[in-house]
């Protein structure tokens, strides 16, 4: 019980604040969960770890429930894996049923974020414990494994593995690290470039500009436009009564569940998650005709699953390093910086605060709840904070996340200029952000792991050969990339059936 | 192990730095191949029936907000860094840098300014910079600009 003595009213406090601001930044179009964890990052850098674990998991339990709230009222995703809730949540607005709709939205939220806490809790250190035993082969594979689940996600194939390999690329800019093994030797850049970029690009300043400043570069090339919300009826229909979940268990559970599996596969981001469990109510639904036209079901089944994310993507980030989407990805900076090392050694070694963690993890889905339930009428109002006062004060935090990152130092706020520039021109061309991400995070282990494994044995052969988990893993890489060409060939055919365009 | 066979690889220690880069190179290389050949085809075509531009249409792109807040970034940054000088860690370059900026880039984006707004970018523009700059350098101690 030794992890008791951290919860202090400082910690309970950082929950709900992270929780309250969190929300704020889901509710606002435009902004995410990752940029709220982004852009308030170097409030932890004062706290200890565990208050500032506080600070961030309530950020990001906030963040992604708060995108239901612009779904609902504007038909706007707020958080990408919102999108489905717009389908139904949005109708039961024009309805008047918009107070209905949050309220069931947030109730799902609820669920979906509870069952996943306890799928993480069981599940986290039982991979861990298996994954110690691994070696540098199995270790590059899983990184291998990782990215071709990204790959297979990406919105196109080609593109997506060529992001994540260009994020492995990026990662390898700098000397060959002494302290892993490497010679020391300077690699990929001009001589003049070695005083700044001994160790690479900073990871936290390349991940604020490629999610805070190149959002706002989009927004701005868009004329910052404001959301008019009008005039907002909430409850001028039927008012929300838990008797909405009556005969909706079962699509509680399982799009929980979804969200949760989809989360803990690397990469795949929330969308993913909600739009799968989006279309198994849909399938399973006594009247699939009513999803669509304001059906409390499609609320529920889009928000249980985007908040069973939250616990899923933490299980491969605490048990095995890989973060599961781009919120986490931040998340393993703020690990780093606290001088923790994330990897299937974690949680055993830090039993207290992989305890304290889960209980901020649950608390901020209740404080999630109590916020936005009993106070959604004034978070609506959050909605119409003028973006031309919020952008500014947003590029302000993301130089201060920057600067502070590694005490001071004015190349890291340049690079977060190159990296803003680099993610808003990259996505005109076609880049995927988040392959670009994980390869860039995993880019120098994958190296590590790799050189030293032919360094010890000398053949490529051993990949296949050193252990039953090596080939277990390669089947997973196997089904993986089999998946993905079969994707393609089924989105090929549609092409041809209905026009690219459809 | 002994290493036998087609898969045996010798690394020199000395160039080690270079072997995993090069391995991405090619890989790079062939899926930039691979993307050309699938992607190509397509796009010329949509550029020669004029459906796709190199540069967007004007009326798409907001020239003045985008062009302005890269342009002021830069000045913010630079100046910053400048000022920081003066008056070393002290954070006083962020906060001193912070208030123009912050007031220049809502200016920038604001639609239809009134008196009332003008107020409010004003006092947003102090009150946030003041703010941050008292929570971060002042109570938690952070190196700022």
């Amino acid at each position: 019980m030794e992890f008791l003595s951290a919860l202090t009213p400082l910690f309970f406090g950082l929950v709900g604040f992270g929780v309250v601001v969190g929300i704020i930044f889901g509710a606002i179009p435009g902004m995410t969960a990752t940029m709220a964890v982004a852009v308030c990052l170097p409030m932890t850098y004062g706290l200890d770890l565990t208050n500032g674990l506080a600070l961030l998991l309530g950020l990001y339990v906030g963040g992604i429930s708060g995108g239901l709230v612009p779904a609902i009222l504007l038909n706007i995703p707020g958080t990408p894996s919102s999108i489905t809730t717009t389908f139904d949540g949005y109708p039961m607005t024009q309805k008047g049923e918009g107070e209905r709709a949050l309220k069931t939205g947030i109730a799902s939220s609820l669920f979906g974020g509870l069952l996943s806490a306890l799928v993480l809790f069981l599940f986290a250190p039982t991979l861990a414990d298996f994954a110690i035993k691994f070696s540098y082969i199995e270790k590059f594979l899983i990184i291998l494994f990782a990215l071709t689940v990204i790959a297979s996600l990406s919105k196109r194939l080609l593109l997506g593995i060529f992001s994540g390999v260009l994020g492995v690329w990026l990662s390898l800019i700098g000397a060959y690290d002494v302290s892993v093994g490497g010679n020391g030797e300077y690699r990929l850049m001009f001589g003049f470039m070695e005083p700044y970029l001994e160790s690479g690009f900073s990871l936290l300043p390349v991940l604020i500009g490629l999610f805070g400043l190149a959002t706002i570069f989009q927004e701005a090339e868009a004329g910052i436009r404001e959301e008019v919300a009008g005039d907002l009826k909430l409850e001028a229909g039927k008012p929300f009564s838990f008797a909405v979940f009556r005969g909706q268990i079962v699509n509680l559970f399982r799009s929980s569940a979804i969200g949760t599996f989809v989360g803990m596969l690397p990469g795949v981001g929330g969308s993913a998650a909600s739009v799968l469990s989006y279309t198994q109510q849909k399938n399973f639904s006594k009247d699939p005709s009513k999803l669509g036209k304001g059906a409390p079901e499609g609320v529920i089944a889009s928000e249980s699953a985007n908040n069973g994310l939250t616990g899923g993507a933490l299980i491969p980030l605490l048990s095995l390093g890989i973060p599961g989407d781009s919120t986490t990805a931040v998340l393993i900076g703020a690990f780093t910086l606290q001088g923790i090392q994330l990897g299937p050694l974690f949680i055993g070694e830090n039993l207290a605060t992989w305890d304290t963690m889960m209980v901020a993890l649950v608390f901020a889905n209740l404080v999630m709840f109590a916020v936005m339930f009993f106070a959604i009428r004034h978070i609506v109002k959050v909605i119409t904070i003028p973006k031309y006062l919020l952008y500014p004060g947003i590029i302000m935090m993301c130089v201060v996340g920057a600067y502070a990152i590694n005490y001071g130092i004015m190349f890291d706020v340049w690079t977060l200029l190159l990296f803003g520039i680099l993610g808003y021109l990259g996505q005109k061309v076609g880049l995927e952000i988040a392959p670009l991400i994980i390869g860039f995070i995993l880019g120098q282990q994958a190296e590590v792991y790799f050189v030293k494994s032919l360094e010890s044995f000398g053949t490529l052969s051993i990949f296949f050969t050193k252990s039953p988990i090596a080939m277990f893993l390669w089947v997973l890489i196997g089904i993986s990339v089999a998946y993905s060409i079969f994707g393609l060939i089924k989105a090929r055919q549609r092409d041809r059936d209905h026009g690219p365009d459809q | 192990m002994p290493s036998t066979g087609f898969l045996s690889v010798r690394i020199d220690f000395s160039q080690s730095h270079l072997f995993f880069p090069t391995i991405i190179h090619w890989i790079l290389l062939v899926l930039a191949i691979a993307i050309a050949l699938v992607y190509g085809p397509g796009l010329i075509r949509e550029f020669r029936e004029g459906k796709r531009r190199l540069l967007p249409k004007g009326s798409d792109v907001d020239v003045l907000r985008l062009g302005g807040t890269l342009i002021l970034t830069v000045a913010y940054f630079v100046s910053m860094d400048w000022v920081g000088q003066f008056f070393p860690n002290r954070g006083l370059g962020f906060l001193i840098m912070s208030v123009p900026f912050m007031f220049g880039l809502s200016l920038l984006y604001v639609h239809g300014l009134t008196w009332r707004r003008f107020a409010v970018i004003g006092l947003s523009s102090t009150i946030s910079p003041t703010v941050a700059w008292y929570t971060l350098a002042q109570l938690f101690h952070i190196t700022l600009p």
